[in-house]
């Protein structure tokens, strides 16, 4: 017979990182493609302008630049999905969590140097000062969080499996 | 005797009385109006013609739908696809490199071929503290035909006469006495201020939060990125805003 699930702290964080992180990564690449207009912008100019933003980080070449500002958008969006639906959640997790890792160091490095930037992150110019740096940790930490508890609780049986024959009698 | 001496005493008095008075006023009256406008034209003509204002027009135009272009401070072809505002601070860093790194290859591979009409626009920071005189004497320097070379020595010497202020003496390194005499009436007489203040209304509607900000205007779209650019990237971006059908 079925329980009910107990009370599991790690997994309701698992949950809001999921839905926190996967919309954001949706909005986040879709911003970029349509930088937030309507009707959207050809994709190479959007592209483009992404591109724009990548190299003011002053880290990337040319074409890694190119690269990410091409890639980076759609990526997104895959991985956010991939987050909502849960499939082969510790896979995108950990995927997810390198990638905002990267935006925050990115972030963290650029606000050292004082680099009078904008974030890039979404459509909405957005000039990169601290409050970037707090939310980009904040986010980190969400989604270090939600990639540890997944692998924790990928080892436990799960709360609403069926029980073990030796259990039932 | 002594009766003639007493009828005559009131008539002294009143005399005396009536010219002190007299006498007080014409002291007390301003000067003669027509004998200051002679020694202001005297003045005038004592001092060389040059250091009045030249007459100088500060219509705007509208290009592309941008609005309030003041086309002294515009360069090239009105009828280009793609508009580029920049709002820069003479005084800040940033706006100093892309001016020498990015904005001169732009003039020369987009502006002088017809692909971008590229519009400066001053935005002078509060706390740069010589930045609106820098402007002020730009867009002087722009309304004698002489922008760009002011604009190089202003962003050439920003750490001169940021240190100590001579924005002057920065600019009339590049100009001519007589030339730098017409500059100095204009910015004297702040025939062009409301240009400056315009441009720095038209910024903060944008927002422009940061200097320097571009503006890329294609097609009824316009695109703002605030920071500096690089010459490679940008001119992928460009490329992509003029092939747009």
């Amino acid at each position: 017979m079925m329980q009910s699930a107990p009370f599991n702290y790690r997994r309701i964080i698992i949950w809001i990182g999921r839905l926190v992180l996967a919309g954001i990564f949706i909005y986040a690449g879709y911003a970029k493609i349509t930088m937030g207009r309507s009707p959207r912008p050809p994709l190479g100019v959007a592209l483009g302008f992404f591109e724009m933003q990548v190299s003011s980080y002053q880290i990337l070449s040319r074409v890694a630049s190119r690269f990410v500002a091409h890639t980076l958008p759609f990526a997104e969006i895959a991985l956010g999905l991939l987050l909502l639906v849960g499939w082969q959640l510790r896979i995108w997790a950990t995927l997810i969590t390198l990638i905002i890792g990267g935006f925050f160091a990115s972030v963290v490095r650029a606000y050292a140097m004082g680099l009078q930037i904008n974030c890039g992150c979404f459509a909405k110019p957005e000039p990169l000062d601290g409050m970037t740096v707090l939310r980009d940790g904040a986010l980190l930490l969400l989604a270090v969080l939600m990639t540890v508890f997944a692998f924790i609780e990928a080892r436990k049986p799960h709360p609403w499996s069926a029980a073990t024959p030796e259990q039932s009698t | 005797m002594e009766e003639s001496v007493n009828r005559r005493l009131p008539l002294v008095s009143a005399s005396l009385l009536t010219l002190i008075t007299c006498g007080t006023l014409l002291l007390a009256a301003p000067p003669d109006q027509k004998s200051q406008t002679k020694a202001t034209t005297a003045k005038k003509a004592a001092a060389p013609a040059s250091t009045e204002a030249p007459t100088v027009s500060t219509a705007t135009i509208t290009v592309n739908g941008v609005p309030d272009i003041d086309p002294t401070k515009a360069f090239g072809s009105k009828t280009a696809p793609v508009v580029v505002e920049i709002y820069s601070d003479f005084q800040c860093p940033a706006c100093k490199q892309l001016f020498l790194n990015t904005t001169q290859k732009v003039m020369d591979n987009y502006v002088s071929t017809g692909k971008v009409y590229l519009v400066h626009r001053d935005f002078p920071l509060p706390m740069h503290a010589y930045s609106r005189v820098a402007a002020s004497y730009s867009r002087a320097a722009a309304h004698i035909g002489k922008c760009e070379p002011v604009e190089q020595a202003l962003f050439q010497n920003q750490e001169k006469w940021e240190a100590n202020g001579d924005v002057k003496g920065t600019v009339a390194g590049v100009l001519s006495p007589a030339e730098m005499k017409k500059v100095q009436a204009l910015v004297d007489a702040k025939t062009l201020e409301p240009l400056i203040e315009k441009d720095k209304q038209l910024g903060q509607t944008l927002p422009v939060t940061q200097t320097p900000t571009s503006v890329f205007h294609s097609k009824g779209q316009n695109y703002p990125y605030a920071g500096t650019l690089s010459y490679d990237v940008l001119k992928d971006f460009l490329d992509q805003l003029v092939a747009q059908k």
